[in-house]
């Protein structure tokens, strides 16, 4: 639309799920927007816009992080994963397997963002305990679960994880 | 022919819910997420006044930046909401006044939402203030300033006493009062709520889609207020972000954004922001109660009064005005499980500068339960009793039932006393009295509250509308696949595989071989929606029916096709059998087949094609879940932080569709009770402005305050098909009254007894400061 091209426009690219994109957005964007309506990675959810609900959530160079908290220009020469990133091309991975298994969503609307932080959890601590994934999932709110079959499903991917290890 | 299926497989077993694999891949497909080519988005300015007349609005600088492609006032969309039971429009952007902060007054469409927002920034209002009103004593008074001037500000008023009331109250041995107090709260679903409209090039009709909970009754509502033809209107509900009642009202937002579509003739799209949805959506639970209780010396309670008092806030929702909800429902039951043979209810409600208040998960339930059991705790404080005997004495029992309460309420059977006795056992209250004992000498404090609720479910009315019924299709596809359509609203509680359950198992095929549609005007029958714990039990029983309609028309064509009679067909494994005959059978999709293509080879009389559609209405008016919510908590009385250390729920809702799910809506009630019990307040301050719209300020339970749960079920069937009760609303109907009769009971040695929600650390303070001063 002719009245955009008013408005500073920069270019800039972003490395997502491992691959190069690069997009013009103005500087005031939120890396959470871009992610979503210029990339169409609609798996990001935004839920606050106020960096409390943690539905945003991507890693950032393997770390959780808020997408509404960053600007897009921010985001450049860093890795970002987003859970489309993380899902295989056929099935689930093991922790979104274990999500289905226990119950760990119902309206859905966090579970990304949960999968993601777990993600990071899991490569860090890969036998973690409960108060350990309790604590990791502090930053992120779900409204409709209670959080028992989440940390459940954390657990359960853990302890299967571990199972392969060994055997 | 068997009446119902002759081997429930899935029905009852815990099978993992078949949305899931989207979901937790990221492609579940919410309000956001819809887009189309040119569409536009939509920002509002809304009141920063809780009352005031508007003198002036300057929208020329909003206009002119670029983008922009409307900037509306009420002149450009002279629209209402108007909830027909009361003498009160909402004009979608207001008109000549402004009566609660947050009231939408200008909206604009741009190309982007960074320009609506921009744009929004630019526009000037000019106010004149009027004192607000802004808590419901002072509406009552007569001396207060009308909210809708020329209107009395009490928009409900009504008065119930039992015969015999007066004398029964003198005569008991005993009487006590307290108020009780219910700070406002709002359900602050994950996803915020949103609304896209779009016309059809081809027909002209208009698409509109929301996060709803009930598509049809929201499309009679727009229909009526856009003065469009049914047939005209179309409502898809995508994935819905979790919705606990704020979903199921009619916003100035929807119908504002629904008229830009057809006036502009371009795709438009709305999506709140979080402190928009603290301001805009409906709120819940702003009510006080001056409550008077009679009772004898060995715990019988014989009399029960309340002045019941909501702050409706400034407009009546449509179609559910929440200050009703909790007061008239809430007097409906106010006796919970308790044989008190009278009481008497006051009702007032009335308007104020707030935000209209709606419905949130239990609505009345939380208030009825907090009244209830206070009422019995104070009981046996006051007699020295343990609280447990105190219920034990005034509880239903078995010969009770169908039993009546004093508003005439019909209570079918339940599992009271058992499911109590049951959850004491669970929670080790013995022994837990005990360590109570021993962790005071070291002043530590611990307390444990009972919570024995009632939950009247599946009622022909509630949030989502008036429809007593649910409608079901099933339609067995060429292929012999099935899908099914129903017109419920499910926003994270598993329908497409509850639903697909039922139907697996009248069809005798696998649960994965069902598709359940839902949320589509256009493809679902005509249904009632999702609210007031209804889905399970009416539309389950739609999904029965339909099912089993279905079912005698696949045994009728293979009783023909396989020259057997009707009596020794059965269906199992997706195959049709002859009893005993193993050999002679053919599967769904041939019988599909035939019924499709092989017009001649039908039963005489029988119309080629399968499909069906059929309706269902429970026998009853209503139906009682019921169970037992037992809270452990520690008070740290240094700092004021209360822990919840243990936690046990008896539920019974009837025979089980899926365990696993019911006990995730459990375990989500029970966190929604722990901030609606510790964390959740909309606080005003005294100009009128609301000060929590952030996440920041209003908090939600995060996982290290919600602890893990002991659950246990009856199953006591309800006279429905399947012998389902509802049970969305139970765990937070009874959660918050056990967690604030913990706490109550830790702080015993104090003297104190809590009589308002939520309680904080800065309140617990307080109260200990206030017990070691007057020591
Ligand atoms: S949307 Fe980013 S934290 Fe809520
Ligand atoms: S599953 Fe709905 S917010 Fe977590």
């Amino acid at each position: 639309m002719e009245t955009t091209k008013a408005r500073e426009v920069v270019q800039i690219t972003l490395q997502v799920n491992g691959e190069a994109h690069t997009v013009e957005v103005e500087p005031r964007m939120l890396l959470a927007d871009v992610i979503r309506h210029k990339l169409g990675l609609t798996g990001t959810h935004v839920g606050c816009e106020q960096g409390v609900c943690g539905a945003c959530t991507v890693l950032v160079d393997g770390e959780p992080q808020r997408s509404c908290l960053m600007f897009a220009v921010q985001a450049q020469g860093h890795d970002i994963t987003t859970i489309e990133g993380v899902t295989p091309e056929s099935g689930l991975s093991p922790l979104q397997a274990a999500f289905q298994k226990h119950h760990g969503l119902q309206c859905g609307f966090c579970t990304p963002a949960m999968i993601l932080t777990s993600e990071a959890l899991l490569r860090k601590h890969p036998n973690p305990d409960e108060a350990q994934v309790r604590e990791a999932l502090s930053g992120n709110l779900c409204r409709c679960t209670g959080y028992q079959f989440i940390v459940d499903s954390v657990l359960d991917a853990a302890a299967q994880a571990s199972k392969k290890e060994g055997q | 022919m068997a009446d119902i299926a002759s081997r429930p497989q899935f029905t009852g077993s815990r099978v993992t819910r078949l949305e899931d694999a989207r979901l937790v891949s990221g492609q579940g497909r919410y309000l956001d997420d819809v887009e189309f080519p040119g569409m536009l988005e939509v920002a509002f300015v809304r009141s920063n006044r809780p009352a005031a007349k508007i003198l002036k609005i300057d929208v020329e600088a909003a206009r002119k930046l670029p983008g922009v492609k409307a900037v509306w006032t009420h002149e450009d969309c002279p629209l209402g909401i108007k909830n027909a039971g009361f003498d009160c429009t909402q004009w979608v952007l207001a008109k000549d006044e402004v009566r609660y902060v947050g009231e939408p007054v200008v909206a604009i469409a741009a190309e982007s939402r960074y320009v609506a927002e921009d744009a929004a920034d630019l526009v000037q209002i000019q106010y004149e203030a009027l004192p607000p009103v802004l808590d419901v004593r002072t509406a009552l008074k007569e001396s207060t300033r009308q909210v809708h001037e020329g209107k009395s500000n009490v928009f409900f008023h009504r008065e119930r006493k039992t015969d015999g009331f007066d004398e029964a109250f003198a005569a008991a041995e005993h009487r006590l009062s307290e108020t009780f107090i219910f700070h406002r709260q709002t359900g602050a679903a994950m996803e915020n709520r949103a609304f896209a409209a779009v016309t059809d090039p081809f027909t002209g009709r208009l698409t509109c889609y929301c996060g709803h909970q009930s598509p049809h009754e929201l499309r009679s509502e727009l229909c009526e207020m856009l003065d469009l033809p049914e047939n005209m209107v179309r409502v898809v509900v995508p994935e819905v972000g979790g919705a606990f009642g704020i979903k199921a009202s009619m916003y100035p937002e929807y119908l504002v954004v629904a008229w830009m579509a057809l006036k502009l003739r371009r795709p438009v799209k709305w999506i709140s922001d979080r402190q928009e949805s603290f301001l805009a959506d409906v709120h819940a639970r702003d009510g006080v109660h001056d409550v008077e209780v009679a009772f004898n010396s060995d715990g019988t309670i014989v009399a029960l009064k309340d002045h019941m008092m909501a702050d409706g806030g400034a407009y009546t929702a449509v179609p559910f005005c929440g200050a009703i909800g909790e007061t008239v429902t809430a007097a409906s039951v106010l006796t919970g499980p308790y044989k008190i043979p009278h009481q008497a209810t006051v009702i007032d409600c009335t308007y104020s500068n707030k935000t209209p208040l709606g419905a949130y998960r239990g609505v009345w339930g939380p208030i009825a339960s907090f009244i209830q059991e206070g009422v019995v705790d104070r009981v046996a404080r006051y007699l020295k009793m343990d609280p447990a005997e105190v219920r034990r004495v005034n509880m239903l029992s078995d010969e009770d039932f169908p039993y009546r309460n004093p508003s005439k309420m019909v209570y079918d059977k339940g599992s009271y006393l058992q499911s109590m006795e049951d959850a004491l056992r669970l929670i080790g209250y013995e022994d837990f009295r005990k360590r109570q004992a021993e962790l005071r000498k070291q002043g530590r404090y611990i307390g444990i509250g009972i919570s024995v609720f009632v939950e009247p479910t599946a009622s022909a009315s509630s949030e989502a509308g008036s429809v007593g019924y649910e409608a079901c299709t099933v339609r067995v596809e060429p292929n012999g696949t099935v899908t099914a359509a129903l017109g419920l609203g499910p926003t994270g509680q598993g329908h497409e595989t509850t639903m697909a359950q039922l139907i697996a198992d009248q069809l005798g095929v696998d649960v994965t071989d069902v598709v359940v549609l839902h949320g589509d005007t256009d493809s679902a029958p005509f249904g009632g929606g999702t609210g007031g714990s209804r889905s399970g039990t009416i539309g389950g029983g739609a999904a029965i029916t339909a099912g089993r309609e279905m079912r005698q028309k696949l045994i009728k064509l293979a009783a023909h096709a396989l020259e057997a009679s009707e009596e020794d067909i059965e269906l199992c494994d997706g195959k049709a059998y002859v009893t005993g005959v193993p050999a002679k059978s053919m599967t769904i999709r041939e019988l599909a087949q035939l019924a499709y293509t092989n017009v001649k080879g039908l039963p005489p009389g029988m119309q080629p094609g399968l499909e069906v559609v059929a309706r269902y209405l429970p026998p009853f008016r209503v139906s009682f879940s019921n169970g037992t919510h037992i809270a452990a908590v520690e008070v740290h009385t240094d700092t004021g932080k209360i822990d919840v250390i243990d936690y046990a729920v008896v539920n019974d809702c009837g025979n089980l569709i899926n365990p696993t799910i019911v006990e995730g809506q459990i375990h989500g009630g029970v966190a929604q009770g722990i901030g609606e019990a510790f964390l959740e307040e909309l606080r005003y301050d005294r100009d009128g402005q609301l000060v929590t719209t952030s996440m920041q300020d209003y908090l939600l339970p995060a996982s290290v305050e919600v602890p893990r749960m002991k659950i246990e079920h009856i199953q006591t069937p309800s006279a429905a098909e399947g012998g389902f009760k509802g049970m969305g609303e139970g765990s937070l109907i009874a959660a918050p009254a056990a967690l604030i009769g913990a706490v109550s009971d830790a702080l015993e040695p104090f003297g104190v007894m809590v009589n308002a929600m939520p309680v904080t650390p800065a309140q617990v303070l307080a109260w200990v400061d206030q017990a070691e001063t007057s020591a």
